[in-house]
């Protein structure tokens, strides 16, 4: 790499000198070895939930309020609440005949919108249970979109419980 | 055999004056230089992507073979805690083998517990609150164990207080019952706030 560099007084004529890049490339070099080597290529995050029964919004006493369930099974989605009147807060959302998942959990989402804009505004926990069996087993992967989806709706207080422990239970 | 007499040899009988001297016609010598501007240029971008994707949370989480993390759109940032690491065919804990998946599936125990894990979760509850109570911890940790007792919530992004904080790192095809338990030995033995390792959409 070429510079020029004017001399100054009445010399009229500049200087061609070299600027030597050798160490910066070769640091260059370094870096980019450890930042290849040290690099994660996954994004790895977190979703942050309490088992149910200490969870963290413990200033409202659990009898005196509305609770909103999420029943995770293999063919349908539920959704309902304790105390309060109406149809609209409870739903289910099916997941059979191979519909697929990113309809389902759209629909799923929507669902929880309307129902935390009609009922559940100021609040933001929520309870939610997989109903897994040796013939239809729920994975992990539905129990956790469940989970990201009300997050992302506002419930960001996720209680995480056993079928039986939850407060809201449809009826089969 | 017979003595031959020397064939023609490179730079003696073949002199490639015109690769030497620049050319048939010119007889002065010509300096190479190599351009090295767009190699440098290329290196700069490089590091400066590589400086951007760099992140620490590879040093909490190790790579698992049969371990595939669930998808999410949650981009909050994973924090240090004991790790529970539920793969197709095992639960390990700090490393260390717990159980087999199936052993633990068929365990028809009405306590949803996995006494293995509980013990081993205890005595790591009970290390970390000895940590908490001579304030072996980051300040920001300290906050936030003092606005848990205050029955407040740290603000979201905000480091937790370590007090019963554990990560759970499972396969996305795990079976719901085996979630379940885990969850359950981890909040009887006072791991009440679990982090969900996922990887982002």
């Amino acid at each position: 790499m070429g510079a020029a560099i004017d001399t100054g007084g009445g010399d009229k004529k500049s200087v061609n000198v070299d600027i030597n890049i050798v160490p910066f490339i070769d640091l260059m070099s370094c870096l980019t070895a450890f930042l290849l080597v040290t690099a994660v290529w996954i994004n790895i995050a977190q979703i942050n939930i309490a088992p149910k029964g200490k969870n963290r919004d413990q200033q409202i006493k659990e009898d005196e309020k509305a609770i909103l369930s999420v029943l995770v099974s293999d063919e349908r989605i539920y959704i309902g609440a304790t105390r309060v009147s109406g149809d609209d807060a409870t739903k289910t959302v099916e997941r059979g005949n191979n519909r697929p998942d990113e309809a389902v959990w759209a629909e799923y989402e929507e669902d929880l919108k309307k129902i935390k804009g009609e009922y559940f505004s100021d609040r933001t926990d929520i309870e939610v249970a997989a109903e897994s069996h040796d013939l239809h087993v729920v994975k992990y992967q539905d129990l956790v979109s469940a989970m990201d989806h009300a997050i992302k709706v506002g419930f960001t207080d996720v209680g995480l419980t056993d079928p039986a422990g939850l407060s809201w239970r449809p009826t089969l | 055999m017979p003595v031959h007499v020397a064939g023609p040899r490179l730079y003696k009988s073949i002199k490639f004056q015109h690769l030497a001297k620049g050319g048939a016609s010119s007889k002065k010598n010509m300096n190479i230089h190599l351009n090295l501007t767009p190699f440098v240029d290329m290196m700069t971008i490089l590091v400066t992507f590589l400086l951007m994707v760099f992140s620490a949370t590879g040093q909490i989480l190790q790579a698992q073979k049969g371990l595939e993390l669930p998808k999410a759109d949650s981009k909050d940032v994973l924090q240090t805690a004991p790790v529970i690491v539920i793969t197709n065919h095992e639960i390990t804990y700090q490393g260390q083998l717990i159980a087999t998946v199936d052993s633990v599936l068929h365990d028809d125990s009405p306590t949803l517990r996995i006494d293995a894990l509980y013990e081993r979760l205890q005595e790591a509850a009970n290390h970390i609150a000895d940590d908490v109570r001579i304030g072996k911890l980051s300040q920001n940790a300290k906050k936030s164990c003092d606005d848990m007792k205050n029955g407040l919530r740290p603000p979201p992004g905000a480091e937790l207080c370590p007090l019963g904080l554990a990560i759970v790192q499972g396969d996305q095809t795990t079976d719901a019952r085996l979630i379940n338990k885990i969850v359950k030995t981890a909040k009887d033995a006072g791991f009440d706030n679990l982090l969900f390792a996922i990887k982002n959409k």
